[in-house]
C-alpha cells in the first residue's frame, strides 16, 4: 500500500454526441496492487480504459500520474508514461513467433539489421521474470499456442517496456479452468513486482482471487472503490446491478445527478461495517 | 558468567551465513556479500577461500558490469547436491537438487494407493540409482530429504499417522536409509511444512516471516511459519488444520473423528457434495472444477460451498496467527481460484479487521515442485549450519 496512487483520475466526463458515458468519474490505481474494474455491460468500463490509454479524449477532468498532472491525448502519450493495455482480442500476429510478436513495431536494431540475440534474450528474461514455464520455445509461432499461452505472451509484451501500469481487459474470458488459473497467477505476479494493474472482469471469482481493490461503475458513475478485504461477493453484485449496497454506492438510488458517488476515493472499512 | 562464542563458532556461523546467501540468492559478487552480511572485505575473501577449498562454491569474473573500476569476483554455489523425495497419495517423486535450489534431474512414479513404507523405499531407491548414473564424478552428496503426507516424528522421521496414505507408524526414514545404502543423513518432514519452508526460502513468501501454507491433497494440512520459524509443535506433528472440527457430529473423517475441516474442503467432501462419490483422485477433482466452470449446477454448488468453508477455516487461522500471507497449495490452489469470491466473502465476515488488514492470499510460486524443493532445503539445512563439517 503506497500513499500516492500511480494513476489518479478526477471528475472525468465523456460524451459521445448526446450520450453521456462517463459522469464525474474518479479512479485510482496504486503500484503493487491489482485494481479490479467491474460493472455491467455499458457501464463505461471500456470507455474509461480507452480514455486512460489515450484512444478517446476526455471532455473534462484531471489526470494525475505519479502525483503530477499530465494530459494524455494519444496512445503514444500513454505508452510514454508507461501505460500498456492488453485487449480482449490480444492483437497478436499468428504468423510470427513469440519474440517477433513481443517486439512488433518496436524492434531492436544493431546497425541496419535486427538485433535478434538481444531481443530473444530480453523476451526470455521477461518471461522468466514472470515465472512463465509453459512456453517451450521462444521461436514458436503464436498460432501453435493455446489460449492461455497467448494471453501470457500478450501480458509479457505489455511488461517488456518497463511499463508502470498494465490494464487487462477480460484476460480470462475465453480460457479453460487450468489456463485461467495460470493467467490469474500471472496477473498477481505483475502486481507483486510493483506494477499497478487494472483488471477488467465480469467474473467475480477472478476479481476476488487477485484484486486488492474493487472499483464499481454503474451507468457511467463510479459508485464505489473499496478494498477487497472490506466487501463481500453479494455487495459487489449489488453495486454492479443497482449502484448501491447498504451504505456503499449512490446515496439515493435513481437520484441521477452527477457527483452523487460517495465511496469514490477510498472507502475505509468503517464505512462498510 | 556467560562466555561469548569462541572464534571458531563465529567463523562457522559466518561460513554458514555466506553459503546460505549464495544458496538462496544465487551468484553474488564479493562486494555485495560484504554489504549484505556486514563482514569485512578480507573476512569474506577468507571465508570464500575456505568454502571453495571444500568445493562448495566457485569464484569467477563477472560479465560486463558497465561500471568503472576493477570488477568484484562473483561467488557461485557449486557441486554439492542432495536427493529430495516427495511421497504423495497418488505418486512418488524423486529429484537431485543442487546447491542453489536448482532441480538437476527428476523422476516421477505412480504410487498405487495402499503401498507401505517397506514397498515404497525400493521404488525411490530405484529412481535414485537411475539418477546417480548421470552424476558427474566429484559431485558431493550431502543429504537426502523426504516430504510425506502424514504426521512425522521430528526425532527420527517415523511417519506416525498418514490417514490419507493409510500409513501407521511407518519408518520411512530408516527404510530408505537401508535401501539407499548411502552414508548421508535422511531428513523426513510433513509435506505442508516442507512446502511452506520452500515458499518461504525462495518462493512467493520470500521475505515474509508470518506465513500459513495450506496444502490440499486428499486431506488438508498447513505449514505454519511464525516469526520466521517453522511452527511444528513439540513432537513435530503440528499444523494438522484439516482436522479442526468445524461441524459438531458432522461427516466421518478418515482420522476417526467427525466434522473435521477436511471433510468439507478435502477431496472426498467435494466429490461427495457434487454427487460424484465414486470418483477419486486429482483428475476427478479437476474435472469437477471444470464442470463448475462450464455451468454444471451441482458442481457449482459444491465448489461454492467448499469455498465458503475454506474461507471459514482461513478466517479462524488468520485470527489466531495473524499471518501476512496465506498460500493455497496443492488442490487448495484449484479450490481457491475456482471459488475465490466465496473464500474472500466468508473470510471478510469472520476475520477480525485488524488481523485481516495486511493479509495477502496467494498461490504458490514453486507450484507442484514446492514439496521437492522444500525436501531439498531440509536436507541442505545441516550443510548450511556447518559447511565445513559435512562431506
Amino acid at each position: 500500500m503506497s500513499a500516492t496512487p500511480l494513476l489518479e483520475l478526477r471528475g472525468i466526463d465523456k460524451s459521445f454526441g448526446p450520450v453521456q458515458v462517463l459522469r464525474d468519474v474518479a479512479f485510482t490505481a496504486h503500484p503493487g496492487e491489482v485494481t479490479a474494474l467491474v460493472g455491467d455491460n455499458g457501464a463505461g468500463k471500456s470507455t474509461l480504459v480507452k480514455c486512460i490509454s489515450g484512444i478517446h479524449p476526455t471532455d473534462d477532468g484531471e489526470f494525475l500520474f505519479e502525483g503530477r498532472p499530465v494530459s494524455i491525448n494519444s496512445p503514444r502519450d500513454a505508452a510514454a508514461l508507461g501505460i500498456e493495455v492488453v485487449y480482449q482480442d490480444l492483437a497478436l500476429c499468428d504468423n510470427l513467433d513469440i519474440v517477433q510478436n513481443m517486439f512488433l513495431g518496436r524492434e531492436k536494431r544493431s546497425g541496419l539489421v535486427l538485433d535478434e540475440p538481444t531481443m530473444e534474450q530480453m523476451a526470455a528474461e521477461t518471461l522468466a521474470g514472470l515465472s512463465v514455464r509453459t512456453v517451450k520455445s521462444l521461436r514458436q509461432h503464436v498460432s501453435s499456442l493455446s489460449g492461455g499461452q497467448r494471453q501470457t505472451v500478450a501480458i509479457a509484451k505489455a511488461v517488456l517496456w518497463n511499463s508502470k501500469l498494465v490494464i487487462l481487459d477480460e484476460p480470462t474470458a475465453a480460457l479453460g479452468v487450468a489456463q485461467t488459473a495460470q493467467v490469474l497467477e500471472l496477473v498477481r505476479r505483475l502486481a507483486d513486482k510493483g506494477l499497478a494493474v487494472v483488471l477488467i472482469s465480469h467474473n467475480m471469482n477472478d476479481v476476488f482471487a487477485v484484486s486488492d481493490r474493487i472499483a464499481a461503475l454503474y451507468l457511467g458513475q463510479m459508485v464505489a472503490q473499496v478494498r477487497t478485504t472490506d466487501i463481500t461477493h453479494s455487495q459487489v453484485v449489488e453495486l454492479i446491478t443497482a449502484g448501491r449496497s447498504g451504505n456503499l454506492g449512490l446515496v439515493e438510488a435513481g437520484a441521477g445527478s452527477a457527483g452523487t458517488a460517495t465511496g469514490s476515493t477510498d472507502t475505509t472499512s468503517g464505512a462498510v461495517r | 558468567m556467560r562466555v561469548g562464542p569462541s572464534q571458531d563458532e563465529i567463523r562457522r556461523q559466518n561460513l554458514g551465513a555466506l553459503l546460505r546467501h549464495v544458496h538462496v540468492h544465487g551468484a553474488t559478487s564479493r562486494a555485495e556479500l560484504t554489504t549484505t552480511l556486514g563482514l569485512n572485505r578480507s573476512t569474506i575473501g577468507a571465508l570464500t577461500a575456505d568454502l571453495a577449498g571444500a568445493g562448495l562454491v566457485s569464484e569467477g569474473t563477472p560479465k560486463e558490469t558497465g561500471r568503472a573500476g576493477r570488477p568484484s569476483l562473483v561467488v557461485r554455489p557449486e557441486s554439492a547436491r542432495v536427493y529430495a523425495y516427495s511421497i504423495e497419495v497418488d505418486r512418488l517423486r524423486a529429484a537431485r537438487v543442487g546447491l542453489g535450489g536448482e532441480i538437476l534431474d527428476r523422476r516421477d512414479l505412480e504410487r498405487p494407493r495402499g503401498l507401505d513404507a517397506g514397498e515404497t523405499a525400493p521404488l525411490l531407491a530405484g529412481a535414485l540409482k537411475e539418477m546417480h548414473q548421470s552424476v558427474p564424478a566429484g559431485a558431493l552428496c550431502v543429504g537426502a530429504g523426504v516430504a510425506v503426507c502424514g504426521m512425522v516424528r521430528r526425532a527420527d522421521g517415523l511417519v506416525r499417522l498418514g490417514p490419507t496414505t493409510g500409513w501407521v507408524d511407518e519408518p520411512i526414514g530408516a527404510a530408505l536409509a537401508d535401501e539407499l545404502g548411502i552414508d548421508v543423513p535422511i531428513t523426513v518432514g510433513n509435506v505442508a511444512d516442507v512446502a511452506a519452508f520452500a515458499e518461504h526460502a525462495r518462493g512467493v513468501a520470500a521475505g515474509c516471516d508470518n506465513v500459513i501454507y495450506l496444502y490440499g491433497d486428499v486431506g488438508v494440512g498447513a505449514g505454519i511459519i511464525a516469526g520466521g520459524r517453522r511452527v511444528t509443535g513439540h513432537g513435530g506433528y503440528g499444523g494438522e488444520v484439516g482436522h479442526m472440527v468445524v461441524v459438531r457430529d458432522g461427516a466421518r473423517c478418515e482420522c476417526g473423528s467427525r466434522g473435521c475441516w477436511e471433510t468439507e474442503i478435502g477431496e472426498y467432501g467435494l466429490l461427495r457434495a457434487a454427487g460424484r462419490s465414486d470418483a477419486r483422485g486429482r483428475e476427478a477433482l479437476l474435472a469437477l472444477f471444470d464442470a463448475a466452470d462450464r455451468g454444471d449446477a451441482r458442481a457449482q454448488t459444491a465448489v461454492r460451498q467448499a469455498g465458503d468453508w475454506l474461507g471459514f477455516g482461513v478466517g479462524n487461522l488468520v485470527n489466531i496467527f495473524n499471518p501476512e500471507m496465506v498460500i493455497f497449495g496443492g488442490t487448495m490452489r484449484d479450490l481457491y481460484l475456482a471459488a475465490a469470491a466465496q473464500v474472500r466473502s466468508r473470510l471478510n465476515q469472520v476475520g477480525l479487521p485488524a488481523c485481516l488488514e495486511h493479509v495477502r492470499l496467494r498461490t504458490p510460486k514453486l507450484g507442484e515442485d514446492a514439496a521437492l524443493v522444500g525436501a531439498a532445503e531440509l536436507a541442505f539445512e545441516r550443510l548450511l549450519a556447518d559447511p565445513l563439517d559435512v562431506g
